[in-house]
């Protein structure tokens, strides 16, 4: 029999019971559509935690200042209780990191810890200090006007770049931004841009690039001296200092970024013997973390999928082997007038791989609907790639493999004479 | 017959057939011994329970026998596997059956050209066979018909027609006119006898109606598992 006649009698076949081929196929369908969506849902979720992660850059470690939960010293006299809170990185630890191999750059990091006011209303804004690179290993963008540069590092120069946000907080709609003024205690800064960070950055303890107004080290240094200060109360005085809050080391080698940021754990577990005021995470780490986070629930789903698959497949190993015993003369008559055995078993088995894969066609564009719809109303990300709806057009296929070949084993082991005679 | 010279298509030598039912032999033929010329028309009859279904089956290529040996057109049938039976099946018996077995979702065109898919006849040449067929048969204006549109007589002329479809070395019709009036009855043995006299078609016909055996050459009578005379046959009340 020539295999293009097969697959006509098989198609053929499929196409007489159009109703019941449907609900046979329905498992199916909705078992490719669960892989498809899964797929989909799953690769958004990873691309999105990717990119936040790799925003902070995966050649980095960032090095962080962490409070300690304790009562800070009291420095408490009669009149006045007081209390001093110091914690975090020191700039001697600066300057022990920059000398270490594989270290290629140090940005660092300073929140002033200026309360930022409108009129009596403090914003959840910060002001902070660093250096030019800081830009670039935030992974932000200038959207107006210009960066800080080297000369206003230079000449402390009273200008800052806002965030996003802050220019939101801060601005009226229309109001000039650029050469606007930004008054943080009795210090006046220029604004000279606008930054933007569109890739989720977080840094641990320091809100994202989009809340904050910089400024130069050098200015911050000039303004309010080399580390940050914060009092509170009028009776009570709670004084907290830091130095440095945020290290972001750029390695050179990204094979050895373990071993740097295990010499710099190392080196700040001896420094900081008295407190773990710090904290260092590896972006690259994060990653590996969130992969593998990202597989697991992958194998979940894919098993539920999987699942629903097999019951599919058994919903159409059941109905395929009615047809079997319905269609008895017609198998015994076919067997009679020359069809071989392998005829009638590849009839079958093409008739139900036919129907597993049309399922499967039906299951696709279900599935590419939920995962529209997910993103529609639940704003969540979804990705479906060439590779996802191929491999589940080759899962419904194997599925008609699996599920069909006992029904037309079934078909083609029918003794014709029993057929023939039972009239 | 007439005056031909004479190709033996069917050769039974001492064919034996039995079933066994739990530990116990059952022989259903007991040593049959027969011929058919080309261009004969045979008629095989029996009572049920006689062995003539067996028969019919071993004829057919349905069944193997237990013992002897079967010669189909010069051939020795023996020891063949499975799919050679089908292909032999496919090339050299046209099958017909009492209750037509057309497939119901097919055209009448496409019923016909079913034995020729299995031959792997190429499909322009198919559809040509099967409409001269069709002609053949007086039906030639019926080919896109379902065979539930067809009467009885119709469909069994489809039948016929299939039956020929690769130029079988010999028709075996199992009880033909069995589901059909007298009327037509009449007709269809028409067509046999149009089939045998014009293309000296060989036709093997079973049936157990002893009406039809003026219209064979030579009858075949089957009782108890072995051939038995006319008489013989009228006497134990076949």
């Amino acid at each position: 029999m020539f295999v293009h006649d097969l697959f006509k009698l098989s198609f053929h076949n499929l196409l007489l019971h159009k109703i019941r081929s449907f609900l046979t196929s329905l498992g199916i369908i909705f078992g490719v559509g669960s892989v498809i969506s899964m797929l989909a849902i799953s690769e958004g979720a990873k691309r999105q935690a990717l990119s936040q992660i790799e925003a902070l850059g995966i050649d980095k470690i960032i090095v962080y200042s962490k409070p300690v939960p304790q009562v800070g010293k009291d420095v408490s006299d009669s009149s006045t209780q007081s209390f001093l809170e110091s914690y975090g990185l020191l700039r001697k630890d600066l300057g022990h990191i920059k000398d270490m191999d594989n270290v290629a750059t140090v940005t660092t990091l300073r929140n002033t810890r200026k309360k930022i006011l409108r009129g009596t209303k403090q914003l959840d804004v910060i002001l902070v200090s660093t250096s030019t690179t800081f830009l670039q290993d935030s992974g932000s963008d200038i959207t107006n006007g210009r960066w800080l540069s080297p000369a206003d590092e230079a000449h402390s120069a009273a200008v800052c770049v806002i965030g996003r946000n802050v220019k939101r907080k801060l601005f009226f709609l229309g109001e000039a931004v650029l050469g606007g003024r930004v008054k943080v205690g009795n210090a006046v800064f220029k604004v000279v841009g606008i930054m933007e960070n569109n890739l989720g950055t977080q840094f641990p303890e320091l809100n994202s690039p989009n809340d904050m107004i910089v400024i130069p080290e050098s200015t911050s240094n000039a303004f309010f001296g080399f580390s940050s200060f914060q009092s509170e109360g009028r009776r009570r005085f709670q004084t907290t200092y830091v130095e440095a809050d945020l290290f972001i080391v750029k390695v050179r080698e990204l094979e050895y970024i373990d071993d740097t940021a295990r010499r710099i754990v190392s080196f700040l577990e001896k420094s900081h013997s008295r407190d773990k005021d710090w904290g260092v995470t590896v972006p690259l780490d994060l990653l590996k973390q969130r992969e593998q986070t990202q597989n697991i629930f992958t194998i979940v789903m894919s098993s539920i999928a999987g699942i629903s698959l097999i019951v599919g497949g058994v919903g159409i190993m059941n109905i395929m082997l009615a047809n079997v015993y319905e269609r008895r003369k017609e198998i015994g008559t076919r067997r009679a007038l020359g069809a071989k055995k392998k005829d009638i078993l590849f009839q079958f088995l093409i008739e139900t791989v036919f129907l597993t894969t049309l399922g499967g066609m039906l299951g696709i564009v279900l599935g590419i609907g939920i995962s529209e719809v997910v993103t529609k109303y639940a704003a969540w990300p979804t990705i479906y790639s060439v590779w996802s709806i191929a491999i589940s057009l080759f899962i419904a296929c194997f599925v008609g493999i699996v599920f069909g070949t006992y029904p037309a084993w079934k078909a083609a082991q029918q003794n014709p004479i029993d057929v023939l005679r039972s009239e | 017959m007439g005056g031909a010279p004479e190709e033996t298509i069917v050769k039974f030598e001492d064919i034996k057939k039995s079933y066994m039912i739990g530990a116990q032999e059952v022989p259903v033929l007991k040593g049959v011994s027969l011929s058919v010329e080309k261009g004969e028309f045979v008629g095989i009859m029996g009572v049920s329970g006689s062995g003539k279904s067996t028969m019919l089956n071993i004829l057919g290529l349905l069944d193997v026998p237990t013992g002897g040996r079967y010669i189909l057109n010069g051939r020795l049938v023996e020891n063949l596997s499975d799919d050679e039976l089908a292909e032999l099946r496919n090339i050299s018996i046209g099958f017909i059956f009492q209750s037509f077995n057309l497939f119901p979702h097919l055209s009448v065109e496409q019923n016909i050209e079913v034995p020729m898919v299995y031959g792997e006849i190429p499909s322009r040449k198919r559809r040509e066979i099967a409409k001269s067929l069709a002609e053949r048969v007086g039906l030639g204006h019926r080919l896109k018909h379902k065979p539930s549109e067809l009467s009885g007589g119709e469909c069994q002329r489809i039948a016929i027609a299939r039956a020929l479809g690769n130029n079988p070395a010999f028709l075996l019709a199992d009880e033909p006119t069995g589901n059909l009036d007298e009327k037509t009855s009449h007709e269809i043995l028409e067509l046999f006898h149009e089939l045998h006299a014009r293309n000296q078609m060989t036709l093997v016909m079973v049936t157990h109606n002893i009406l039809l055996e003026k219209d064979f050459d030579r009858v075949i009578y089957l009782r108890d598992g072995r051939l038995s005379s006319k008489d013989e046959f009228r006497g134990s009340g076949g």
